[in-house]
């Protein structure tokens, strides 16, 4: 049997509230991040303006994975005839 | 109706109750379960986060980009292009840009050098933490990331060099440092004057790297693309919208080994979960026997079934789901960061917002819970029909 006094139903439901109640928390902070994140935004316009910044810099390992959206589309293929994309970031994301 | 639901919580009470005998099965399934739901789920959501994260901070990319290409690769661009683009009706500005990447043998980094015409970020700029940018004319003065100044182990120093093709030194003066806030952009660059630019990877002032067009009407955008592959075709145009189709693309959870790899672990899991639950054990089919005698009919075992897995599942997608949104806001995908930044020498740091939306969560439910149910309550039904007197006898 289980281990408490109440009925197990009850447990269940409890639990289920408790899951809730910690999932509305969690969407709380989300809006209380993404609030926060809003004045960075003006910053980033003037970076990417100023600049003409293409790309967000999330992997350094190639220049096709730093700046996706300017690279030649056969980079990740070029290094001999039928070569493959080897670059580990390359299976998380489609090659561009 | 309250006999409905009290029929309903008394099943749930025993659907929990035979949960809690099998506890060490049980609790076996529910691990892995969780353990699939959360990486399919972290997944999910640190792909929306980063194509939220790409189109507001990529919102106001260059308008237009005008690339030259030879043979099918890159090259640079004649500064001459820009004076035809300008002659388009609709064009209001065309900027040249030199562009590229330095090599830091010492390290192994790759760090991507952006060459301006003119630059001025007063001091105090939100952008920077340190210094200003330059002003006029000046040369020899640079704007770094936080991943550069680490790089370049510059520590309290604030000059550095840079070697030109020839293998003679460049020397810089470091007049900023750009905020650890931007590092999502800024992470790996090094801003320099055009001049600084040009006389750093030897090209002549009659070329560019790229030439960014900026338009009067934002919806005129295609249009000018098209005029300016007419006019230039050996050219390629990349445009603000196909940067953003291109991001799209790129972070769309479906694609990419690592979602295969994941759907394939769900599947397995499926197929295991609808194994186990066709192999009954004699004691399960025991009970089930021992129920049908005691009165119970097939859609009451059923239901007893149905709950056991409900309840198991829907406690592991809650969990997974958490877990997933908690790895993340407060862990920066540290599983998955891995794989991302592969032999990256730099790595930025991911601070992510997750993005949550209810249809995501739905294709999650619909992806792994809903199967589960299938691959449990289906098989249950089959042993639930058996011959009450057979299953007694073994």
């Amino acid at each position: 049997m289980l281990p408490c006094l109440m009925r197990p139903s009850r447990f269940f439901a409890a639990l289920l509230v408790a899951l809730m109640a910690l999932t509305l928390f969690l969407g709380y902070q989300d809006r209380q991040r993404a609030r926060a994140a809003i004045p960075l935004h003006a910053v980033h316009d003037v970076l990417t303006r100023e600049f003409g910044l293409s790309d967000l810099c999330l992997t350094t390992e190639a220049r096709y994975t730093r700046h996706p959206a300017v690279s030649d589309d056969l980079a990740p293929f070029m290094d001999y005839p039928g070569a493959l994309e080897y670059f580990p970031s390359g299976m998380f994301w489609a090659p561009p | 109706m309250k006999e409905f639901l009290e029929k309903h919580i008394n099943i749930l009470d025993y659907a929990l109750a035979s949960l809690w005998r099998r506890k060490g099965k049980n609790f076996s399934v529910f691990c892995v379960f969780t353990l699939v739901i959360f990486l399919l789920a972290s997944l999910l959501f640190l792909s929306r986060s980063l194509l939220q994260t790409a189109e507001t901070s990529l919102r106001l990319t260059p308008e237009i980009t005008v690339q030259r290409l030879v043979a099918g690769r890159q090259e640079s661009i004649p500064v001459a292009y820009g004076e035809r683009i300008r002659t388009l009706f609709g064009v209001s500005k065309v900027r040249e840009r030199v562009w590229g990447y330095k090599f830091n043998e010492i390290t192994g980094a790759n760090i991507t050098i952006m060459a301006v015409p003119h630059l001025f970020l007063e001091e105090g700029h939100d952008a920077l933490t340190e210094g200003a940018g330059w002003k006029g004319d000046e040369v020899g003065v640079a704007l770094i990331g936080q991943g550069v100044l680490q790089d370049l182990d510059l520590g309290g120093r604030r000059s550095f060099s840079l070697f030109r093709p020839d293998l003679t030194l460049k020397p810089f003066v470091v007049s900023g440092i750009f905020a650890p806030e931007t590092n999502i952009l800024t992470y790996d660059l090094v801003v320099i004057p055009l001049a600084d630019g040009r006389d750093l990877f030897g090209l002549g002032p009659e070329v560019a790297t790229d030439l960014l067009v900026e338009v009067v009407n934002p919806l005129e955008i295609a249009i000018i693309a098209g005029k300016i592959a007419d006019i230039l075709p050996d050219t390629r145009v990349v445009t603000r919208p196909q940067i953003l189709k291109t991001y799209k693309a790129v972070f769309s959870w479906r694609s990419g080994f690592a979602a295969i790899s994941l759907l394939s672990a769900l599947a397995a899991f499926i197929i295991l979960a609808w194994d186990k639950a066709s192999g009954m054990s004699p004691a399960e089919r025991r009970e089930i026997s021992i129920l049908k005698i005691l009165g119970w009919q097939t859609p009451d075992v059923l239901m007893v079934r149905f709950w056991e897995s409900f309840a198991l599942a829907l406690v592991a997608f809650a969990i997974g789901t958490i877990l997933a949104y908690a790895h993340i806001a407060f862990f920066q995908a540290t599983l998955f960061r891995a794989v991302m930044l592969g032999w990256s020498v730099l790595r930025p740091g991911l601070d992510l917002v997750p993005v949550v939306r209810a249809a995501d969560l739905v294709l999650l439910f619909s992806l792994s819970v809903l199967p589960f149910l299938a691959a449990t309550v289906i098989p249950a039904w089959r042993c639930a029909s058996v011959a009450t007197d057979s299953a007694l006898r073994g």
